[in-house]
């Protein structure tokens, strides 16, 4: 400390020590806050077709079009160290032979829905209305672009006849008249600092397990006549990076 | 003349300030930083927003740069008594080097 430049030195290394802890208690205050999410989720429609499903695919294959509605509060996941939760749902059956093959588990949609204060992304979610009116007034338009319905909070999520983000394969080619299959709701809690979580269905402390948020179904035989293009549509949101194929 | 120039360059870059000044500089920044990071966090925790703890934090470091780094004053009031020059011819003090008084003449 005899000299400006040791006493910067020390200075500057000691409030690097001092951030670390401010982050470490940051992390570790997130257990105190109580988390209650809730969801409902429900199959509305899957078909199976043989084609093409990703501008990549090199050969015909069957895959599964997977259509459902979810209504969910995942609103007590954000504290004040969320940055962002990233909400998936999965559709997961079990192999041929399950004793050695582990089951398989495919995204059919996700969404990253960010906090009210975290920087604009080009990536966020972006919530459908009903209303397709053009919006009248800013705050109209402000609001129709967020990633939860206008007039709630993030983490809201409020979703009909819901058509995937993905269409799913299995690896073998064949996904036709799988039995046992299930769709789950996920979610990924990523944080301004500190350790990512991900759902939990048990409770732990303050935080509730979900209840809720799967749906058992079975994948339908392959479609015999011609499935409308439209209706194997995937959801192509405003998001700038649509999932394939755009 | 230059090397009067260049003398005041050190000194200020320098930034000498006495061992008592040291301690002191020292002890204000321990405290100073962790008054920082406790009311940065406190702050966060209570608005419910991140960006507080960050702010109120970069602000408290440069605060505390401003505190700490430049020499004031209050860091200089117990400078250091260093003995006399040394005189020509007898010595102005005793120097004592195994028993024996020793002079600062060089002996033959």
């Amino acid at each position: 400390m005899h000299n400006t430049l040791t006493r910067v030195q020390n200075v500057f290394g000691f409030f690097t020590s001092v951030a670390f802890a401010v982050a470490a208690a940051i992390a570790i205050s997130v257990v105190l806050s109580s988390q209650t999410p809730s969801a409902s989720l429900q199959l509305r429609n899957v078909q199976v077709v043989k084609g093409r499903p990703h501008y990549y695919s090199t050969k015909r294959e069957e895959y599964a079009h997977i259509t459902f509605s979810l209504d969910a509060d995942l609103s007590t996941l954000f504290n004040w160290n969320t940055k962002q939760v990233f909400a998936y749902i999965t559709a997961s059956y079990p192999s041929d032979s399950p004793a050695s093959i582990p089951e398989s588990e495919a995204v059919v949609w996700d969404a990253v829905i960010p906090a009210k204060n975290a920087p604009e992304h080009h990536n966020t979610y972006i919530h459908p209305t009903k209303s397709t009116a053009r919006p009248k007034t800013k705050k109209e338009r402000l609001s129709l672009n967020k990633a939860y319905p206008p007039g709630k909070e993030p983490g809201i999520l409020k979703l009909d006849k819901q058509k995937p983000k993905y269409q799913i394969t299995d690896v073998s080619g064949k996904i036709a008249e799988r039995n046992n299959a299930t769709l789950t709701l996920h979610w990924n809690v990523q944080p301004w600092v500190g350790a990512l979580v991900w759902d939990n269905r048990r409770t732990v402390g303050r935080w509730q397990g979900l209840k809720g948020g799967e749906a058992a179904f079975e994948f339908p035989p392959l479609k015999a006549t011609e499935a409308k293009k439209e209706d194997l549509k995937t959801a192509t949101g405003k998001e700038k990076n649509r999932g394939s194929p755009a | 003349m230059a090397d009067a120039i260049i003398e005041k360059a050190r000194e200020l870059f320098e930034g000498q300030i006495d061992f008592e000044g040291q301690r002191t500089a020292e002890r204000m920044m321990t405290i100073a930083l962790c008054v920082v990071g406790a009311t940065a966090f406190l702050v966060g925790y209570i608005t419910s927003n991140v960006y507080w703890t960050l702010y109120v934090g970069l602000g408290g470091t440069a605060i505390t740069f401003l505190i700490v780094v430049p020499p004031w004053p209050i860091y200089n009031e117990n400078p250091v008594q260093w003995l006399p020059a040394k005189g020509k011819g007898s010595a102005d003090y005793d120097i004592v080097v195994d028993g024996q008084r020793v002079t600062s003449q060089p002996t033959r």
